[in-house]
C-alpha cells in the first residue's frame, strides 16, 4: 500500500516480477545446462523416460505451483475477506475426485473426459462453496470455520471408506494424453502449471484492487461497518468463497494429474493446514505472501527430507525430526514474524520510507 | 442454566431420547441395550474430559487450543509408561501392586499435562493475546511439536495395554450380559467431575470470576482482578483434565499417535454444538455425541456403512449448527 | 493543586492507528463531582478508559493521589481505589445480582460491610438479589453497576453515561443516589444530558475532538451560553 501507491512507472512495479517469471520460464533449461541433463527427459524407444536432474526439479516446482495456487485461494478468503475456513481441503479433494471419476469410471473418450471432468470439478467446487456459504456464512467466525472443518472431515471419512473408489487406497489415473501427461512430457506440464499460477496471481491482484476487492477488505476490517455503509456483505462473502473454492479446485486438478492418483489424502486436514500456514508464514493479506510461503515451506521440506545433520560425533537424521522442525518453524514465525515474511518486510520498507 | 431457551432443552431431550430409542429398538435384548448405553456414556465422558478444557479456555481467553488433543495423547502415553515395566518411568519396583500403581500413573499424567500447560500459556500464548488467529496457529504448531516429541520418546508403534489389574479386567453381570466395571468406573468418575466442575463454577469465587470473564474480560479487570492469573489457572487445569482423559482411556484404547487428532476433532464438534464457552452445553454435548457414536457403531455392524460411526459427530454438529447457528447453549455473539 | 485526587496531564491515546486523544487534561478535586461534557465521539469515554488503563495512553501522565498510574495494568489501577461504571451498564448478565456484587470484593467481607449502605441507596437490589443480571430492567442494571463499584473502598468512581436510555423517574432516583454516594468519594462523570450534569456536578471539563479546551466551575458554565453553544450545541 505505502510504496506502490506513489505510482512509479509500470516497469518499476512489475520489473522484478517479470524477471522472476523469465527465470521460472527458463528454469528447466538452466537446471538442464547446469547439471548436464535434458529438460525433456531421456528417450527410450518412442517414449520419454522422466529421468535426470532437470526433470526432477521441474516436478518440485510444479508442486510449489500447486501449493501456491491453493494458498493464494486460501488467502483470498482468509487474508483479504477475513473469513477463516478450516475445510479448504474439501474443495481441493472434491475436484480431484470428480476428475478421476470422469476419467476412470465413465465410458467417455479420454479427451472429453478430461474437459468434462475438469469443468465439473471446478463447477462443483464453486457450487459446494456457494452451498456451504449460504447455510453458514451467517454464523460467526469460529462457527463457520468449524462447520467447514466438519464438512471436510465428513468427506474425508466418506472417501476413505467408499468401495467404488477403492477406499483408503484410492485409484490411479491410467490414461492421459501424451502432451499433458507429466510422466511423459513433464516440460509441457511444467509450463501449464506455471501459466496457471501466473493467471491466478494476476486474477487475484486484479480482483483485490477492484471495487469488489475493496469491499472484501472492508469486511475483513469490520463487517458491521461495511454493512452499515450499505453493502450486502453476505453476497460479497459468498462471492469470495465461491472464487476461492474454484481456485482450490484448479489446484486439486493439477495435483491429480501430477501424481496420476486419487485418494482420500487429498481431502485430509493436511491440505487445509498447508495453505493456512503458508499464507500466515508468507504474509496474510499480501499478494505475494502465499507464493513465498508455499515456495519456502515446500523447498525446505524437499531440502531437509532426506538430509542428515552431522554435529561432531552425533548424526541426526533430519527426515525423522522434520515434522518437529516444521512445528518449531511455525512457532518461531508466529512470534518473530508477526505479519509473515512479506508483511513484515513491507512494514520495514514503510518505516524506511517514513525515515527518509 | 437460567437463560437456557426452552427450545434448546426440548431439542436436547428429543435428540438424546431419540438416540436411546434407536439403541433400544436396534438391540436384540435388554443386555445389548445396556452395553450400547454404557459404551456411549464411556465415550461421552472421555470426550468431556477433552472438551471441557477446550470450551472454558475458549470462552474465557478466546483461544481455540488445538493442542488440547495432544495433551490427551500425552496423558495416555505417560500413564501407559508409568504403569508398565520398562520405559521412561518404571514404577514396577517401587509400587508392585498394579491396582495401586494405576492411580499414581494417572496422577503423574495429570501433573505432566499441567506442567506442559503452564509452559504453553506462560511462555508462548501470553505475548499473543491481542492476536487470536496467531494463537490458533501457535497452538497448532505446539500440537505438531508435541506429537513429534512423543514419537521421538516412544516411537510410532502403538502400545496396547498389557498390564492386568483389578478394576480394568473385572466384570459384573446384568440382564444376562457381562459389563465392564472399568467403563462404569470411568462413567462414574466423569459424572463426578461434571458435577465438581459445575460446583466450582457456581459456588467458588474463582468460578464466579471465570463465568464473569467469559462474558466480559475487560470489566473483570476493571474490578481489580488480575485476569492473567486466572488465565494461567484455567489453561493449566484444562490441560491437566485432558491428560487425565488420556490416562483413564489408555487401559482401553492404549497409546497411539493418532489418539490426539481423533479426540481433538470430536471434542471440537462437542464444544461447538454445545455452544462455545457454555459449560452446560459441553457437558450435554459430550454425552450426546458419545451416545450417538455408540448407536452408530451398533447400527453399522453388518452393513456397508462402516464410515457411519466416524462421521456421526460431524453429522450431528452440522445438523445442530443448521438449526441453531450458535450451538445448543451458545449466545449469539 | 494538592487537593486534587486525580490529575490527568496531557494524555495521548491511540486505538489501533487512530489518534483518539490528542492531549487531554482533566483535574478532579477531592470530594467533588466533576463532569466531562462534549459531543458524541469527542473522546469522553476514551478518557475514562485511559484512566482505567483499558486503553493505556501512549504519552502523558495520570496522577492518582499523586502517583503516576499511566501504563499500569487495569487491575492494579482498580486496586488502588478506582471504581469503574462503564457505559451501557456492563453488568454480568449471567451472574446473579448477588454474584455481581460479590465479584467486586477486594477483601473478604467487603460486601457484608457495605451491603447496608448499598441497599439503603438502592433498595430494589435487595429484592432482586438472586435474579440473573440479564433479567433486570435498564434502570436496575444501572443501579447494580454503580452498586458494584461501591463494594470495595474506592476513593474515586468513574461513571460513564448513567442516564443513557432511562426514564425520567429513574434518572431522578439515580441522581439522588449519585449525590449521596459522592459524600463518601470523588466522582468523575460522563453525562450527555446537560440538565442532569448541571444539577449533579460542581466542576466541568469540556472534551472536544480529542482535546480539553475548557474547564471550570459548573456554576459559571450555566450562565456562559456562548461556551455551551460552541461545544455542546445546546442552548
Amino acid at each position: 500500500m505505502e510504496a506502490t501507491t506513489r505510482n512509479p512507472s509500470w516497469l518499476r512495479t512489475n520489473g522484478w516480477l517479470l524477471l522472476l517469471l523469465a527465470l521460472l520460464i527458463l528454469f528447466p533449461f538452466i537446471v538442464g545446462a547446469l547439471t548436464d541433463s535434458s529438460p525433456y527427459g531421456v528417450p527410450r524407444g518412442d517414449r520419454m523416460i522422466m529421468r535426470g536432474e532437470s526433470v526432477r526439479w521441474q516436478s518440485v516446482l510444479i508442486e510449489v505451483y500447486i501449493l501456491a495456487i491453493l494458498a493464494m485461494s486460501y488467502n483470498l478468503l482468509f487474508g483479504f475477506t477475513g473469513v477463516i475456513s478450516f475445510g479448504h481441503a474439501l474443495f481441493f479433494g472434491t475436484s480431484s475426485y470428480l476428475f478421476g471419476l470422469a476419467l476412470e469410471f465413465t465410458d467417455l473418450d479420454t479427451g472429453l473426459a478430461i474437459v468434462l471432468g475438469a469443468l465439473a470439478g471446478i463447477l462443483v467446487c464453486g457450487l459446494l462453496g456457494l452451498l456451504i456459504g449460504l447455510v453458514t456464512l451467517r454464523l460467526k467466525g469460529v462457527y463457520f470455520a468449524i462447520f467447514t472443518l466438519a464438512v471436510a472431515e465428513m468427506f474425508y471419512i466418506f472417501f476413505g471408506r467408499w468401495q467404488l473408489t477403492r477406499a483408503e487406497d484410492g485409484f490411479a489415473i491410467s490414461e492421459l494424453p501424451t502432451w499433458l501427461d507429466p510422466t511423459q512430457s513433464r516440460l509441457n506440464y511444467y509450463y501449464i502449471a506455471l501459466a496457471l499460477v501466473v493467471l491466478t496471481f494476476l486474477f487475484i491482484r486484479r480482483l483485490v484492487k477492484s471495487p469488489t476487492g475493496a469491499v472484501f477488505q472492508a469486511i475483513r476490517e469490520n463487517e458491521d461497518r461495511a454493512q452499515s455503509l450499505g453493502y450486502n456483505t453476505l453476497n460479497y462473502k459468498l462471492f469470495s468463497i465461491v472464487i476461492a473454492a474454484m481456485l482450490a479446485g484448479v489446484a486439486g486438478l493439477l495435483q491429480v494429474m501430477l501424481n496420476k492418483k486419487v485418494g482420500p489424502e487429498l481431502v485430509s486436514v493436511g491440505y487445509t493446514v498447508d495453505p493456512l500456514l503458508m499464507t500466515i508464514i508468507g504474509g496474510v493479506g499480501t499478494l505475494g505472501g502465499p507464493i513465498v510461503g508455499a515456495a519456502g515451506l515446500h523447498l525446505l521440506d524437499i531440502f531437509f527430507r532426506d538430509r542428515e545433520l552431522v554435529l561432531g560425533a552425533v548424526t541426526i537424521d533430519i527426515a525423522n525430526i522434520w515434522a518437529l522442525l516444521l512445528g518449531v518453524i511455525f512457532i518461531l514465525v508466529v512470534i518473530v514474524f508477526p505479519y509473515g515474511v512479506i508483511g513484515t518486510w513491507k512494514r520495514w520498507q514503510a518505516r524506511a520510507l517514513r525515515r527518509q | 442454566m437460567s437463560r437456557t431457551n426452552r427450545s434448546s432443552l426440548i431439542a436436547i431431550l428429543v435428540i438424546i431420547g431419540g438416540l436411546v430409542a434407536v439403541a433400544f429398538v436396534n438391540s436384540s435384548s435388554l443386555g445389548n441395550f445396556g452395553i450400547t448405553l454404557l459404551s456411549g456414556l464411556f465415550q461421552g465422558m472421555l470426550l468431556f474430559l477433552v472438551a471441557s478444557g477446550l470450551s472454558i479456555i475458549f470462552g474465557l481467553m478466546d483461544v481455540l487450543n488445538f493442542a488440547q488433543g495432544a495433551y490427551f495423547m500425552v496423558g495416555a502415553y505417560v500413564a501407559y509408561d508409568a504403569q508398565h515395566a520398562g520405559g521412561l518411568i518404571d514404577l514396577t519396583q517401587a509400587i508392585p501392586d498394579p491396582n495401586l500403581r494405576f492411580p499414581i500413573a494417572v496422577l503423574i499424567a495429570m501433573i505432566v499435562g499441567a506442567l506442559l500447560g503452564i509452559i504453553l500459556e506462560r511462555g508462548l500464548l501470553r505475548p499473543l493475546y491481542a492476536r487470536p488467529i496467531y494463537q490458533l496457529v501457535l497452538t497448532f504448531g505446539v500440537a505438531l511439536v508435541m506429537a513429534e516429541i512423543i514419537k521421538f520418546l516412544w516411537t510410532t508403534t502403538p502400545y496396547s495395554w498389557t498390564e492386568v489389574f483389578g478394576v480394568r479386567d473385572s466384570f459384573f453381570e446384568l440382564f444376562g450380559q457381562r459389563f465392564s466395571t472399568y467403563r462404569l468406573f470411568v462413567v462414574g468418575m466423569g459424572i463426578a467431575l461434571i458435577v465438581l466442575i459445575a460446583l466450582l463454577l457456581r459456588r467458588s469465587r474463582i468460578g464466579i470470576i471465570i463465568r464473569a470473564g467469559v462474558e466480559d474480560r475487560e470489566m473483570v479487570q476493571a474490578l481489580g482482578i488480575n485476569v492473567q492469573t486466572v488465565f494461567t489457572l484455567v489453561f493449566t487445569l484444562g490441560c491437566a483434565i485432558a491428560a487425565l482423559g488420556g490416562a483413564v482411556a489408555a487401559p482401553f484404547l492404549g497409546a497411539s499417535t493418532t489418539l490426539g487428532d481423533i479426540f481433538l476433532l470430536q471434542a471440537i464438534a462437542v464444544v461447538v454444538l454445545g455452544g462455545m464457552g457454555s459449560y452446560e452445553g459441553t457437558a450435554i454435548g459430550s454425552i450426546m455425541v458419545g451416545l450417538a457414536v455408540a448407536v452408530a457403531q451398533d447400527a453399522a455392524i453388518g452393513t456397508s456403512f462402516s464410515a457411519l460411526p466416524s462421521i456421526t459427530p460431524m453429522l450431528l454438529l452440522v445438523l445442530v449448527l443448521l438449526l441453531r447457528p450458535s450451538g445448543l447453549f451458545g449466545n449469539a455473539r | 493543586m494538592s487537593d486534587q485526587i486525580l490529575e490527568v496531564r496531557d494524555i495521548h491515546t491511540f486505538i489501533g492507528q487512530f489518534h483518539i486523544l490528542e492531549g487531554v487534561s482533566v483535574g478532579v478535586p477531592a470530594g467533588n463531582i466533576t463532569v466531562l461534557l462534549g459531543r458524541n465521539g469527542a473522546g469522553k469515554t476514551t478518557t475514562l478508559r485511559s484512566i482505567m488503563g483499558l486503553t493505556p495512553p501512549a504519552r502523558g501522565q495520570i496522577l492518582f493521589d499523586g502517583k503516576n498510574i499511566a501504563g499500569k495494568h487495569p487491575h492494579a489501577i482498580a486496586q488502588m481505589g478506582i471504581g469503574f461504571v462503564p457505559e451501557h451498564r456492563a453488568i454480568f448478565r449471567e451472574l446473579t445480582v448477588h454474584e455481581n456484587l460479590q465479584i467486586a470484593e477486594r477483601k473478604h467481607g467487603d460486601l457484608a460491610r457495605k451491603s447496608e449502605f448499598i441497599f439503603d441507596l438502592f433498595p430494589d437490589l435487595q429484592r432482586l438479589i438472586d435474579l440473573p443480571g440479564g433479567n433486570l430492567s435498564g434502570g436496575q442494571q444501572q443501579m447494580l453497576a454503580i452498586a458494584r463499584a461501591l463494594v470495595p473502598d474506592n476513593h474515586l468512581l468513574l461513571i460513564d453515561e448513567p442516564s443513557e436510555g432511562l426514564a425520567p423517574v429513574i434518572i431522578e432516583q439515580l441522581m439522588a443516589a449519585i449525590k449521596r454516594l459522592a459524600e463518601t468519594c470523588s466522582v468523575l462523570l460522563v453525562e450527555q444530558n446537560f440538565r442532569v450534569a448541571s444539577r449533579l456536578a460542581q466542576q466541568y471539563v469540556i472534551i472536544e475532538e480529542g482535546h480539553s479546551p475548557a474547564s471550570g466551575e459548573m456554576g459559571s458554565l450555566i450562565h456562559d451560553s456562548d461556551l455551551i453553544q460552541r461545544y455542546l450545541g445546546v442552548a
